[in-house]
């Protein structure tokens, strides 16, 4: 096992570089340069502004100064806002992105996986269909829409919230809401099919015919193996959230990476672009890391495959 | 006991009751599946319904998308009309301009307003020929001298006062409301449609040939080629995708349509080609293509009979998901302003565009966000449906 | 009587679906005595599994087993159990093993996990006594280092391992009865051949009586002490392992032996297959289950079910040509009937 994760862990470290490798080449790729805008700025003031930024080096050198940056968490300073740096932008945002993303995070297991558990349970009754329609409708209706449609209702007509902002304890069911509707939606959905396959299977009716109690047979013969595909959802579902978080922060003004990110990408601060790229890369990478891990300790098959391998 | 019961019968006299059934072709059978399936039928008519809206719809109208008429701007879907005169109604608008509409809701012509008094909130208007005017108090509840009125505004026309809207009728001009410089909204979501459908569809396309030509020369390949082409794809998956869908709408700079299909058809290809190989891999080793090679069934004939049936259908169901997940895509991009850029607006920047005044005119956010979810949710049951209908391990009766 | 361990008697098992009711058995009656083994033969589709799990009590929705079904265990009537009562037996009094040992086994948790759950269920013991318990049961069904091999996953057995590990939980608490449903049916021929090695050898050692479920004759051929062959949901012909295989007194039951291989017969001898399918149990026919096919069918097969003939002590067939209006047909005896 431990050689197997050290040997994922070098792998995710390669997959970080790569990325990290194809951003940069990719926001140099584009014509024009950063500082080009529609009305031309002097030659002479272009030129001071990239001598300032080291844009007048060759590639390869701000390549490695660029890689240099990275492993030592400098990241340089924005193009667009002046005198930030981009590390002050993720040591300011990230942990309003992060706490919100947990909290996403959390209800998408906590809610979801109970729910479709019951649904199941209750397959074709009216509490089944119920928890269905809603489940459907969840994975319908883009995050940007519900977040919208809570500051309309719960902060606009009813002033129950504060529209904005990560203020008090509340302001962040918003947020929350609009983050793991979808995944929170399509969790639910898997595991109740999930859940309906596992109770057709064959260990189910000899843990029947050993005469466990129905709730074991349930708890902890049948929902073990239910939430394995669960599991490998988990990834696409961090991603989900990341994405997410362009949104809902620009929606709800959190300040958070996700809207640095969105704010970059319209400026073209192209520093702050690269940065957080491969800063939700990174994270992205090691979540799915961890749940790999995750994955290999609760099917003991994946486990022994990959001691094998 | 009736001695003749105890004859033995002649078989060859009964007739076989054993059930004989139609055979079907595997599209027949799929159809028939498919019928049966109820949510899948609506879905189809869903996704029938949104294609016809989107590319038949602006047809039928001579506006369009790009027609703006700022002395219309900002009108909701439903009008509280006022009733001043037998037949003459208006319609008084968040940021007071009056607006006469006819009694069935067709917006007329808005009033101009040709005194204002902005201390005591009295505005006084009149239509273009100067026959009509008519007097605005919206003071109630403003004024200190003023406040706990039962109703907020008076309008004044011939000196009959109304205090109340007494009608409500739907917007004939703009039966989804218009946009903030007075673009008919029902016309922008069409073409939206068409161009969220354009781009799902193409860029589906196109991960569908790079996810097939892919998958299955991996697949064909074998060995080491394969070994290779999976680990890129795995790298590849390991990447949050939208990241470099966005890096790309960024590094093109130009927000065409074109540029949104390259984006989101040069990434999402790698889901399809793990689904290709997956396939190819398993039914090059099933024993149904052996057994009808071993009877000497011709290749054609197991390509044509055997294999796309068992394999077309998992990539036609998975098509059919990759479109929503696509509109899903581009309307999110969209949304963060990355997205196909004005006039021509797909249902994500539908959305955005909303977004600023949300608080005054939600309308034209639920508009788009209507189609979005139609269209998810049409695609998605379709794809259920098809799911059901087109895996022949599922057959039966 | 007081031998009796188990009396079934007109169990009727029907599946309510969306096409109807499917009565996949109809009023089949048997029983078994204290340490004897008990073969049910039949082919797929003919109720014999349906039977087992109406007897365990597993029929689950949209399952159900009728009103008017006695099965009485040791003067008990389970049918008149709540689930949670049923709950206690099963695994206790009556185990059950089943056809695929490859899926019936939970993936996710170790060998030594399941077994002392199952022991820890029925016994109040530790956790220590309890793994002695599993371990010397594996010893018992001959899987080798156990004391090692009872920490490992299902995935880290063979087929025929898997299934020796059923058999060890299964008889874990020392059940009265224990109902192998196929136990053979999945696994390799030469496995099968060890398992039933296992189960003949279990039955000299212990006094579990056992039921054992086949659609093959030749598995229950030197294990079983009686037979009963089941069709269509009902019973067919019942009696000892001597009367099944020598002296046969029901068609279908002459069918079923021209259908198996034999090593010794002349070599010019063909295998007869019983020509057409089963019954459809959606809309059961009104006489004999088997008349369709039956070579010896007569009017009265299509109208009324046959009643059962004693042929002798413990030999039963329910064929009309037992009867004594019947035509002779091979060497079919008449007989008195026992039930109408």
């Amino acid at each position: 096992m431990g050689r197997y994760f050290f040997r994922r862990f070098l792998y995710s470290l390669l997959t970080i570089w790569l990325i990290a490798s194809v951003t940069f080449f990719m926001m140099h790729a584009i014509p024009g340069g950063p500082f080009t805008r529609e009305k031309a700025i002097p030659d002479e003031i272009l030129r001071v502004i990239e001598a300032k930024y080291n844009l007048d080096a060759p590639l390869y050198e701000q390549y490695f100064d660029y890689l240099k940056g990275l492993v030592t968490f400098d990241l340089g300073p924005s193009f667009q806002k002046v005198g930030t740096s981009v590390n002050d932008l993720i040591v300011a945002g990230f942990p309003n992105t992060a706490k919100v993303g947990f909290f996403a995070i959390l209800a998408i297991i906590v809610i979801g996986v109970p729910v479709g558990i019951v649904s199941a349970l209750k397959q074709n009754k009216p509490l089944d269909y119920i928890v269905m329609f809603g489940a459907t409708l969840g994975v319908t209706i883009p995050s940007f829409v519900i977040a919208t449609v809570y500051i309309y209702i719960f902060a606009g007509k009813l002033g129950w919230v504060p529209p904005f902002g990560l203020r008090n304890a509340v302001s962040y069911i918003g947020p929350m809401i609009a983050l793991s509707g979808y995944s929170l939606s399509f969790v639910a959905r898997l595991t109740r099919s999930s859940m309906l396959e596992i109770l057709r299977a064959d260990y189910i009716q000899t843990a029947r015919a050993n005469g466990l109690s129905e709730y074991s047979v349930i708890a902890k013969h049948a929902v073990k193996n239910a939430v394995i595909p669960v599991i490998t959802y988990l990834g696409p579902t961090i991603a989900a959230i990341m994405t997410g978080s362009f949104v809902v922060e620009r929606i709800f003004a959190i300040p958070g990476i996700g809207r640095y990110f969105v704010e970059s990408v319209t400026n073209r601060d192209y520093t702050t672009i690269m940065a957080v790229t491969v800063l939700y890369a990174t994270i992205y990478v090691f979540m799915v890391l961890l749940v790999d891990i995750a994955y290999a300790l609760v099917d003991p098959r994946i486990r022994f495959e990959k001691e094998k391998a | 006991m009736d001695a003749s019961k105890f004859v033995i019968i002649d078989k060859s006299t009964l007739i076989d009751t054993e059930p004989v059934r139609q055979s079907l072709t595997y599209w027949q059978d799929a159809w028939r599946r498919l019928k049966k399936h109820k949510p899948a039928i609506a879905g189809l008519i869903g996704v029938i319904f949104i294609i016809l809206f989107g590319f038949a719809g602006p047809l039928l109208s001579s506006v369009s998308y790009s027609d703006q008429d700022v002395d219309f701007a900002n009108l909701p879907p439903v009008l509280n009309l006022y009733q001043m005169d037998e037949d003459i109604y208006v319609f008084l608008t968040n940021d007071y301009k009056l607006i006469q509409v006819s009694r069935s809701g067709m917006v007329l012509e808005k009033y101009k307003r040709i005194e204002q008094d902005p201390v005591n909130k009295i505005y006084t208007y009149a239509n273009a020929a100067r026959d009509i005017e008519v007097v605005l108090d919206f003071s109630y509840n403003l004024l200190p001298g003023k406040m706990d009125s039962p109703y907020d505004y008076t309008l004044t026309y011939n000196n009959s006062v109304v205090t109340e809207s007494t009608r409500r009728v739907l917007n004939k001009k703009y039966p989804f409301g218009s946009d903030i410089v007075g673009r008919n909204l029902l016309i922008r979501v069409m073409y939206g449609a068409r161009i969220s459908l354009t781009v799902a569809f193409v860029a589906s396309l196109v991960n569908l040939f790079i996810g097939v030509f892919y998958g299955s020369i991996s697949a064909y390949e074998g060995g080491r080629t394969d070994i290779i082409m999976m680990r890129i794809v795995d790298l590849l998956n390991s990447i949050p995708l939208i990241l470099y869908v966005i890096l790309i709408m960024v590094v093109f700079g130009n927000r065409g349509l074109w540029t949104m299909i390259i984006a989101l058809g040069s990434v999402y290809w790698v889901v399809m080609a793990r689904l290709v190989r997956g396939q190819v891999l398993s039914l090059k080793e099933q024993e149904f293509v052996l057994a009808a090679r071993a009877l000497g069934v011709s290749r054609n004939k197991i390509i044509r009979n055997h294999l796309i049936p068992n394999a077309i259908g998992p990539i036609i169901v998975s098509m059919t998901m990759m479109i929503p997940s696509a509109v899903f895509t581009e309307s999110f991009i969209s949304f963060i302003g990355l997205g196909v850029s004005a006039p021509m607006a797909s249902w994500g920047t539908l959305a955005n565009d909303a977004l600023s005044g949300l608080l005054s005119y939600p309308y034209q956010l639920f508009f788009p966000s209507l189609a979005i979810a139609v269209t998810m949710l049409s695609f998605n049951m379709l794809g259920d449906g098809l799911r059901d209908a087109l895996d022949p391990r599922l057959r039966k009766g | 009587m007081n031998n009796i361990l188990l009396e079934v008697s007109n169990l009727r098992t029907s599946f309510y679906s969306h096409l109807g009711e499917i009565q996949a058995v109809r009023g089949a009656s048997f029983q078994l005595e204290k340490g004897k083994v008990l073969g049910i033969v039949g082919e797929s589709g003919s109720g014999k599994s349906v039977s087992a799990l109406s007897v365990m009590g597993l029929i689950q929705e949209p399952g159900k087993v009728k009103e008017g079904s006695v099965i009485n265990f040791l003067g008990r009537d389970l049918t008149s159990l709540s689930n949670k009562a049923m709950s206690k037996i099963r695994g206790n009094d009556i185990s059950m093993i089943f056809q695929d040992p490859m899926t019936s086994l939970n993936p996710v948790y170790s060998i030594e996990n399941q077994m002392v759950e199952v022991i820890q269920r029925h016994q109040t013991i530790t956790k220590k006594a309890a793994k002695e318990r599993a371990v010397e049961m594996l010893k018992l069904v001959g899987i080798p280092q156990p004391e090692k091999r009872i920490k490992n996953y299902p995935h880290q057995f063979s087929g025929g391992m898997r299934q020796r590990v059923m058999i060890a939980t299964a008889l874990s608490c020392n059940p009265q009865l224990l109902i192998a449903d196929e136990p053979t049916t999945a696994l390799d021929v030469t496995i099968q051949a060890q398992i039933l090695e296992l189960m003949k050898d279990l039955k000299t050692r212990i006094s579990t009586s056992i039921i054992i479920i086949t659609h093959d004759l030749g598995v229950i051929a030197e294990i079983c002490d009686n037979i009963v062959v089941m069709y269509g949901g009902t019973i067919m012909e019942t009696g000892t392992e001597q009367d099944i295989f020598y002296n046969p007194q029901n068609p279908y039951t002459v069918g079923l032996h021209q259908s198996i291989p034999k090593m010794n017969v002349d070599e010019k001898a063909r295998l007869v297959p019983i020509k057409g399918s089963p019954p459809d149990l959606l809309h059961p026919p009104i006489g004999c289950p088997f008349a369709g096919r039956c070579p010896h069918a007569m009017q009265i097969c299509l109208e009324e079910q046959p009643p059962t003939f004693s042929i002798s002590e413990n030999h039963t067939s329910a064929c009309w040509l037992l009867h004594e209006d019947a035509p002779k047909v091979g060497d079919y005896i008449t007989a008195e009937v026992v039930s109408e």
